[in-house]
């Protein structure tokens, strides 16, 4: 019967078909030895896809992965977190400092305050400091330069908003005639120059500066909106750090164009420019002016003091030849767009980016992978490795099976699995701690967490170390603050919260929860009782749910849980602050800046404090951390802040989580020894863990070497 | 014939409006936010993610931005959030890779369904019934993501050659042969996974269908007439029996765009399935609401032509 034959007949031949295709496929064995080429190749594996390769448009983990390898920035870290030069050579920061002679305030000498004896004051004060205290005359010993600034003419147009804030209704004139000011160069940053100053021109010469005065506005407009307004023109004082980058003269762009400080300048005008739309902002807004002095030196100035600043310059360098207006234009008329409308974001460079990092952008097929090859004319000297490939495979386990069968280079480790594979001979393993942690957050606006001894009780109360154990099989650290744990500003004395249940029910008593006949802890009638909340989709955030919601009706508080899906956890929870606390995590940079999950002023609804953590001391320690520039004086205020968060126990914290990554056994490092011998060594991490540091050294050999220095 | 054609084409158009305007709202009313705005992020200020919905048009009225988005859609003009790529071309390139998936698919699908339902309705009851019946259930009940690890372990493990993705990954320059014959190996378990599922599924109805025709008269009559049983089963019965399978022709067309998710997650295979997946976790609009559009359109053309081909079937239809 032909319908039944064909129908049996077919499938039979399609499988054969397919079947028979195993034999042209060559295994594992014979891929490397057929292809020599692969040991010098680096293939990394990648649950998701970059987005776009252009660093200042991107903002996911992936693509920068990616642009950190095709772009370099001015500077970088170094294996102990140091800056370190890469484009730029070196560089220097140092301040200039500004403020308003003041007609109202008297000196301590007596007599009102002009330009002559104000100078005339620091200068001799310079010159003879006896008497004065240290750290007065250690902001003497700073003054470079003092220089008397005329009076000064200006405008500015200021606009009035309609009562929701959202329309322009007016635009005023503002006139500005400013009073001489005095110019102070700064060999270093200082940000007490004005409050021991203050010790020379009198406690309230700077305070009692009264700007409205010297303002006038066309058409006039009420005196309080003019006096908010003179304050931001005529600031008091003006604190203006500065940096000096020196660039290499070698470096290029993969296109042979050498880099230049008019690249730098115009990386920042793209970001800043809105039409980029560029996630980087907020990085270089505090900047005031990007100055070209010559084609290898190049002047920041920033309006205010702004520690992070100097971090923000390991971002990549954008070629200004291949993306600037003419360029742009061009390619939109080559493409017949419009040009007006045609930006950064709408370019091919976003997935053929060229950049003057160590790997030559090659190929990128979306959700498949991303490769590149090395660039010969990297200023330190081209990567071992050929090429660099990432291929974007989306489940863990795939993963697994790729990096056993050798087509992959690396595989991060889950947790359940490093025990395993820590022993595995044919691998080389990694691990360190991640840059982020997760706590327990509590809603402060609301009682009972408005008190102090019951957010500790409820810390007390947990089984941190049970939670690391069991939850995360160990691969977790503990931790009591906001700052990451490889780092300085992180202070590793203070102690953790003990486990200590019984502690805790008697910090909840004195807080005058009594436990009723029931058990339930009770004050003035009414049980404790609230709800404990998490987002979706993550395993381990919810078994510290259900770990909490325990530990904490053990001493005889009603807990409820609650499971939320990602984004109404955060638009209608989280941003609403409508919750009683919440289980979440933090993802950390280096730099200690806390401004906007801690800071007081950042607690409206949409803002990252959403705790509603408000310290006065906890502020002003934030602020002096923001704007301090030199590493130990920070790092001791850091310590300050650690300290009295975890004093004031805002949130619960909880752990890092550290992660293992497996490598192969036959990939080394191969550098060259001090009498210049090449030799191969063994990879070993930076202090955070990082093994991928001297990427550009590594090499996959197929017979493991004799090893110089066998650890 | 012609005015049921241009009624049905009528019906279609309006459907497809309103599955158009339902479809936005849907989207448009479920939480979150285009992964570009970022509100946990601390470098995302109020203003910046002010000005991406601005860019994306988010800030606009709910129609004006339908307006907008089917505007696009129709000079072709969309672009993905994501990437600032042209959605159709997208849409296509994953099209084109998805259809060898689909085709070998469907091919063993509606093939192998046949023979192993048609058995099983004959022999109802014997071992061979039971023991369909059991695998299929299991096949049927077991996530096809289980199979496909298991068959992945145990390849990679036994075979030592690649299964992941659509080509051996670096194999270099090969003869022309060699890549077409790598690229067809890696088609081979993704495929016959997804087939499992559907032929599991399929001979379930093949059997229902046939033990339902079986008993009619005119079987028995062909049966009483010395026929051979193959010739009644598969010419006198199967004819019968196939009509509410021409329905269910007609539906697979959307099955085209919709790939299958967890497989080509798990194999890695750059297709509909897993962008579609991944742009919704993104909130990548256009292209969730493109591939819908799409499927809509689908649907409809599916049902369509099973309708015609109930016509041309079913001499019993007249219109």
């Amino acid at each position: 019967m032909t319908t039944k034959r064909l129908l049996i007949l077919i499938p039979t031949l399609v499988i054969l078909f397919l079947f028979q295709s195993y034999l042209w496929v060559p295994t594992y064995e014979e891929q490397t030895k057929g292809n020599p080429d692969r040991l010098y190749e680096y293939i990394t594996p990648s649950l998701g896809d970059a987005t776009s390769l252009n660093p200042i448009i991107s903002s996911n983990a992936t693509s920068s992965q990616i642009e950190s390898l095709v772009f370099e920035g001015l500077i970088d870290r170094d294996d102990e977190l140091r800056f370190r030069g890469r484009v730029a050579r070196s560089w220097e920061i140092f301040e200039e400092a500004y403020f308003y002679m003041n007609p109202e305030a008297s000196l301590p000498e007596g007599g009102a305050a002009d330009a002559q004896r104000v100078v005339h004051i620091l200068s001799t004060a310079r010159e003879r400091p006896e008497g004065l205290t240290p750290e007065v005359r250690a902001t003497l010993e700073r003054i470079k330069e003092i220089v008397r600034m005329p009076p000064e003419a200006r405008k500015a147009i200021r606009r009035l908003k309609s009562s929701d804030g959202s329309e322009t209704v007016q635009e005023i004139r503002v006139d500005i005639q400013a009073p001489p000011r005095i110019k102070l160069v700064l060999s270093e940053v200082d940000q007490d120059l004005f409050k021991n100053l203050s010790n020379l021109l009198g406690e309230d010469y700077f305070r009692a500066f009264d700007p409205l005065p010297f303002v006038t506005a066309e058409p006039p407009v009420d005196r309080e909106i003019l006096t908010e307004w003179a304050a931001e023109l005529l600031p008091s004082v003006e604190h203006n750090p500065a940096i000096i980058f020196h660039l290499r003269p070698d470096v290029r762009f993969h296109d042979g164009h050498i880099l230049s400080a008019d690249d730098v300048r115009f990386t920042y005008q793209a970001i800043m420019d809105p039409a980029n739309l560029s996630p980087r902002v907020s990085d270089y807004e505090p900047v005031k002016t990007v100055d070209v002095i010559d084609p290898l030196t190049l002047r920041i100035v920033y309006q205010r003091l702004y520690s992070p600043a100097l971090g923000t310059w390991g971002m990549g360098i954008l070629p200004e030849h291949l993306l600037n207006r003419t360029a742009l234009r061009k390619e939109a008329e080559a493409l017949g767009r419009d040009p007006e409308k045609f930006t950064m974001r709408q370019s091919r460079f976003d997935r053929r980016p060229v950049g003057s990092g160590p790997f030559i952008f090659e190929d990128w097929e979306s959700d498949q992978f991303i490769s590149l090859k090395r660039f010969e004319g990297y200023w330190e000297g081209p990567p071992h490795y050929h090429r660099y490939v990432m291929r974007i495979i989306p489940d863990l386990l795939t993963q697994e099976m790729e990096f056993y069968s050798g087509t992959l280079d690396n595989y991060t480790v889950q947790p359940h699995q490093v025990e395993r594979l820590e022993r595995d001979p044919r691998f080389q393993c990694f691990s360190g701690t991640s840059f982020g942690y997760t706590y327990i957050g509590y809603n402060l606006r609301r009682p009972p967490f408005d008190d102090v001894r019951v957010r500790r009780a409820l810390g007390m109360a947990l089984n941190v170390g049970q939670i690391i154990e069991f939850v995360l099989y160990n691969q977790g650290e503990r931790i009591t603050g906001p700052f990451v744990i490889q780092t300085d500003y992180y202070d590793r004395h203070i102690p953790p919260l003990p486990y200590d249940p019984q502690g805790a029910l008697r910090l909840l008593g004195e807080a005058g929860w009594q436990r009723n006949e029931k058990g339930w802890l009770e004050k003035d009638g009414k049980k404790l009782e609230f709800t404990l909340i998490t987002n979706s989709g993550n395993d381990i955030r919810k078994a510290v749910l259900a770990i909490a919601q325990d530990a904490w009706k053990q001493i005889g508080i009603d807990v409820r849980t609650d499971v939320l899906e990602w984004s109404v956890f955060i638009q209608e929870r989280v941003n609403k602050h409508d919750f009683d606390a919440l289980v979440l995590g933090w993802v950390m940079g280096i730099e200690p800046d806390l401004y906007q999950i801690w800071h007081s002023s950042q607690t409206h609804p949409h803002q990252l404090n959403f705790v509603g953590f408000k310290n006065p001391e906890a502020d002003d320690l934030i602020v002096k951390i923001r704007q301090e520039y030199d590493h130990e004086k920070q790092v001791a205020y850091c310590h300050q802040l650690h300290e009295l968060i975890a004093q004031e126990q805002p949130y619960t914290f909880l752990y890092v989580g550290k992660w293992t990554a497996v490598l192969d056994k036959r990939i080394l490092i191969k550098d060259l020894d001090q009498d210049g011998v090449m030799q191969y060594r063994k990879i070993t991490p930076t202090k955070t863990g990082d093994y991928t540091f001297h990427f550009n050294k590594w090499i996959k050999v197929s017979d493991m070497p004799q090893l110089s220095t066998e650890e | 014939m012609v005015s049921f054609i241009g009624r049905s084409m009528v019906q279609k158009t309006v459907t497809l409006f309103f599955v158009s305007i339902v479809s936005f709202l849907i989207i448009h009313l479920a939480p979150g936010e285009p992964s570009q705005v970022d509100p946990l992020n601390p470098k995302f200020t109020p203003e910046m993610v002010e000005r991406f919905r601005k860019e994306f048009h988010l800030d606009k009225p709910l129609y004006v931005q339908y307006i907008y988005f089917y505007r696009d859609l129709f000079t072709g003009k969309i672009v993905s959030w994501k990437d600032n790529q042209s959605v159709l071309i997208k849409i296509w390139e994953r099209f084109l890779n998805s259809l060898p998936l689909f085709i070998v698919g469907t091919i063993l699908t509606w093939t192998l369904s046949f023979p192993v339902g048609i058995r099983s309705a004959i022999f109802r009851g014997g071992l061979y019934d039971r023991s369909a019946t059991f695998l299929s259930y299991l096949l049927i009940s077991i996530p096809g993501f289980f199979f496909a690890y298991i068959l992945i372990i145990l390849v990679v493990t036994t075979l030592h050659v690649p299964v992941i993705g659509m080509e051996t990954f670096g194999l270099g320059a090969s003869s022309w042969g060699n890549m077409l014959m790598d690229r067809i190996w890696h088609l081979l378990i993704p495929s016959v996974l997804g087939a499992t599922g559907g032929i599991a599924v399929l001979s379930r109805y093949v059997r229902s269908q046939m033990l339902e025709v079986e008993g009619q008269d005119y079987v028995r009559t062909a049966r009483a007439k010395g026929l051979p049983p193959d010739q009644v089963h598969y010419k006198h019965a199967l004819r019968n029996a196939l009509l509410p399978f021409v329905t269910m022709f007609g539906l697979i067309l959307p099955g085209l765009i919709g790939g299958s998710v967890i497989i080509e997650s798990i194999f890695s295979w750059p297709g509909m399935g897993r962008m579609a997946y991944e742009a919704i976790l993104a909130r990548d609009y256009p292209i969730i609401l493109t591939v819908n559009f799409i499927s809509a359109v689908l649907v409809l053309a599916g049902t369509f032509i099973s309708d015609i081909l109930y016509l041309v079937v079913d001499p019993r239809i007249r219109l």
